[in-house]
């Protein structure tokens, strides 16, 4: 297992006629994504749009997305790993246990119809958030529904895609892995990217209390990390780089505030299928860019010593 | 001001095969005569232009996939540790875009050409590129599956097209074109490949691979690009496609083209278990055709990470490995397909590969037709290519690699039979002089007078390898960059890019033929040119 087999939004809008989502609730969400990539648009391939398409959720309950579907799957909690397993089964046609799938609340039909449609369609696509990736099972939930849509390339066109959302945070991803290799849980202590979520993640490093100073830029962990974090954080000279007062700048030494990117702060987001768009302020802010503040800071340590013994330039191999 | 002097200089573009001279440096260029400045002392040390690399793969959003998923390679690779004027980061197979600039330096090549560019994602592109340090950069796009290009050869608008591609160029501030699998990736689109240069592509009436190919050349040569179209074949990588090679080199009779990694497309046999070379045939074809250049894709054994937008190649690539797999499918323009690969000498289609590449390179006579390339990363990392430069150099060391490969092998290479060794002119030709003509950068690969002053000076050694990898000084743009062994500067590369000329009307036409596919906004589409650092607009001299 591993990897992911995915696309732009451009060629679901143009070609994906079978749509899954799962572990989300995009009407709410994301609430352009029905209009503007995924079931609305008709195109070149799909000229009369939502008709052309069929549309799956499956989540533990009926949200405001299922009235969005044609076919709602009533997953019960905890149980998508199992369900998709039984999933990458049938599109192979191994044996499948009936007690097996009745543990998962999904029915052997609604499976067998799932399957069977799945192969069917000419370009499959199979969104996920986080009902899926931060439930129980975790990354080997993500990994199992990546593998899905990896086998049932077998048959049939098929990808996936993690619905991210939180602003700019696939674009932190993906600069973060040019610079470093890593998207995240990286740290910098032996003079090189080292990574290991759940060591050097940032609420891990927080609950041990191995950070002396935080610098914060266009999050709020003080509204999101568990209280030890939270706690910490208080504890060391924190500051906050942001457009509003948060949770967070209540409890830093410092908050400058910051023009907001895309409204009086130019830049380049990066969308959640990883495609840069170019952000064009409308107006002007009387604050700074974050880019300006990170900048000034810069400058102003460059100016003191340089902390870090010279040493070897490389080291050949990590151990 | 800089003057290097007593070296034996080997200057293929202008002919100085190994005679001492003395080399003045002042403003970034060579000049005549310096009055003042550091003199180094190459006394005994041979002296080469940078090197420039045509087909590479550094930046965008390709790379930056295979980085994501090979986190246990950048645990064990090397690493650059952080100074006060060296940024931190990993090398290995897909090394970081600092650690990128270090290692193309550090083992003295100082151009190279990011090969596959989609123009959706060139924004993103150029961001890694600038920080990329020390070397200079060019980018191609990607064009041969582009659904609105196609569409338009099959309805016979050629002008229309050429318009196009000229405005795609532009738009994504690049250098020049490629084309992947022409075809095969917008028949991926459906889950299908092109494999037939005269069959129609998989939902188009009659538009065949071998049109596009055609056209494409056509195009690139009446927009009077630098670099001819840069051409990855259909078939890459199957059996016996050595046909479908030789079919496409027809095609483009007449016309100027680069062959891209040609030693995967050099294969006979109807299957893996037949699978042999074909690199006499291939070579011999190069060897009639001066208008044709390639560079030679080799693989050496280790791991590595495949990278290509050749989707469909990659998704059996996938199934015939079992390991993980990335697709990463363009709107309207191009796919990409990430598979990691181990290339071992026991395994005999990885054994007839690797002997495919050295015998392209030693089979084409011409060192200003074949240029040296891993492909990087797909055949193996940029930071070996000492490793063959050393088999080019040494026949009995060649010798001795053979050694380890399966007896099978014997009926299916022509490598053993094999003696011809490069010189250290021809080598000097095929790892800079000859890339960098084919690329059209007059004014790289070149130790004349006016030329960018781009210079490598190794410390005689037996071992190959060894001296290849370990420059003793890299000067680039005048600056020495590398001394014993040690990064000492890290000043910024250029990005050399073109702006062809096309109709004014072009982006009246094309508005809404973009608007029905794209998902971005066509104001936005375009890259600035503040978001490139420190860019170099080359001329094009079109065919009118």
């Amino acid at each position: 297992m591993g990897g992911k087999v995915t696309c732009t939004l451009g060629e679901v809008k143009n070609r994906g006629d079978f749509i899954i989502y799962w572990g989300g609730n995009p009407a709410e969400c994301h609430p352009r994504h029905f209009t503007k990539y995924a079931l609305m648009p008709k195109s070149k391939f799909l000229p009369n749009g939502r008709k052309d398409r069929t549309v799956v959720l499956v989540d533990i309950r009926p949200t405001k997305s299922a009235k969005a579907a044609d076919i709602f799957l009533q997953v019960r909690p905890g149980k998508d790993f199992e369900l998709i397993t039984i999933l990458r089964a049938m599109i192979k046609d191994q044996k499948i246990s009936a007690e097996a799938v009745a543990e998962t609340g999904v029915t052997l039909e609604q499976c067998t119809d799932l399957v069977a449609r799945m192969k069917k369609a000419k370009f499959g696509c199979v969104f996920f958030g986080m009902g899926l990736s931060m439930t129980r099972g975790k990354h080997m939930n993500s990994a199992a529904l990546l593998t899905l849509a990896a086998e049932m390339n077998a048959f049939t066109k098929f990808v996936a895609m993690p619905m991210r959302g939180h602003g700019n945070v696939t674009g932190a991803d993906v600069v973060m892995r040019w610079q470093t290799g890593y998207p995240f849980g990286i740290t910098f202590n032996r003079g090189y990217p080292r990574y290991n979520p759940g060591e050097f993640s940032t609420v891990d490093v927080l609950v041990r209390g191995d950070a002396d100073a935080a610098f914060i830029i266009g999050a709020d962990p003080g509204a999101t990390m568990p209280q030890p974090a939270i706690d910490h954080l208080a504890r060391i000279p924190t500051i906050v780089l942001d457009p509003h007062i948060t949770h967070t700048s209540k409890l830093s030494r410092v908050h400058i505030t910051t023009a907001v990117a895309g409204i009086s702060a130019p830049g380049t987001a990066y969308r959640m299928d990883e495609i840069p768009l170019p952000l064009k302020p409308a107006l002007k802010s009387p604050y700074p860019t974050d880019e300006e503040v990170v900048r000034r800071i810069k400058e102003s340590i460059a100016k003191k010593p340089f902390w870090m013994p010279d040493g070897a330039q490389m080291i050949a191999a990590q151990v | 001001m800089l003057r290097i002097t007593g070296g034996k200089v080997y200057d293929p573009a202008n002919g100085i095969d190994g005679e001492v001279r003395e080399l003045c440096v002042s403003d970034g260029k060579f000049v005549s005569a310096v009055e003042s400045g550091r003199t180094i002392d190459a006394t005994g040390m041979i002296v080469f232009p940078g090197g420039v690399d045509v087909h590479t793969h550094v930046a965008g959003g390709a790379i930056n996939f295979a980085r994501a998923m090979t986190p246990e390679d950048h645990r064990r690779t090397q690493a650059f540790i952080r100074s006060q004027t060296r940024r931190s980061g990993l090398g290995g197979m897909a090394p970081t875009t600092f650690a990128t600039g270090y290692l193309y330096a550090g083992m003295g090549w100082t151009t190279v050409n990011e090969a596959a560019v989609p123009v959706l994602s060139a924004r993103h592109t150029h961001e890694e590129l600038g920080d990329i340090p020390i070397v200079d950069k060019s980018t191609l796009v990607l064009m041969a599956n582009n659904e609105i290009v196609l569409d338009l050869l099959e309805n016979g608008e050629y002008e229309r097209a050429k318009n196009i591609v000229a405005w795609y160029i532009w738009a994504a501030k690049s250098y020049g074109v490629k084309a992947v699998n022409p075809g095969g990736v917008a028949a991926w689109k459906w889950g299908k490949d092109a494999k037939q240069l005269t069959s129609s592509i998989e939902g188009y009436s009659k538009l065949t691979p071998g049109d596009i190919i055609l056209q494409l050349a056509r195009i690139c040569d009446d927009l009077g690009l630098p670099h001819p179209m840069h051409l990855h074949c259909n078939n890459l990588g199957a059996p016996g496609n050595i046909s479908t090679t030789l079919d496409t080199l027809q095609h483009l009779e007449g016309h100027r083209a680069h062959i891209a990694h040609s030693q995967y497309h050099a294969y006979g046999g109807d299957d893996w278990d037949e699978m042999r070379s074909e690199t006499a045939q291939l070579a011999e074809y190069f060897n009639t055709h001066p208008n044709i250049t390639t560079d030679a894709g080799a693989v050496l054994f280790g791991d590595t990470v495949t990278i290509t937008a050749d989707g469909p190649w990659q998704h059996l690539l996938y199934k015939l490995t079992g390991r993980k797999w990335g697709n990463l499918d363009i709107e309207n323009e191009t796919g990409c397909g990430i598979v990691p690969y181990t290339y071992r000498p026991s395994n005999l289609v990885n054994a007839i590969q690797w002997s495919v590449g050295l015998e392209l390179l030693l089979l084409i006579k011409n060192p200003w037709q074949v240029f040296l390339s891993t492909d990087h990363p797909n055949g193996g990392c940029f930071w070996r290519y000492p490793e063959i430069i050393q088999l080019l150099m040494c026949a009995d060391f060649r010798k001795e690699c053979l050694k380890k490969l399966p007896d099978k092998i014997k009926q299916r290479i022509t490598l053993p039979e094999i003696v011809r060794e490069y010189t250290l002119y021809e080598i000097a030709t095929a790892m800079s002089a000859g890339p960098a003509r084919a690329l059209g950068l007059h004014q790289k690969g070149n130790l004349g007078v006016g030329c960018d002053a781009d210079v490598v000076i190794y410390e005689h050694d037996d071992d190959v390898a060894r001296m290849f990898g370990h420059p003793r000084y890299v000067i680039k743009g005048g600056e020495v960059v590398i001394e014993e062994g040690e990064i000492r500067a890290t000043p910024d590369g250029r990005e050399f890019i073109i702006k062809p000329h096309y109709d004014p009307g072009t982006e009246q036409f094309l508005q809404p033929l973009f608007e029905d596919c794209y998902t971005m906004a066509f104001e936005n589409y375009p890259v600035e040119m503040e978001r490139l650092e420190n860019p170099d607009i080359r001329d094009c001299v079109p065919n009118l």
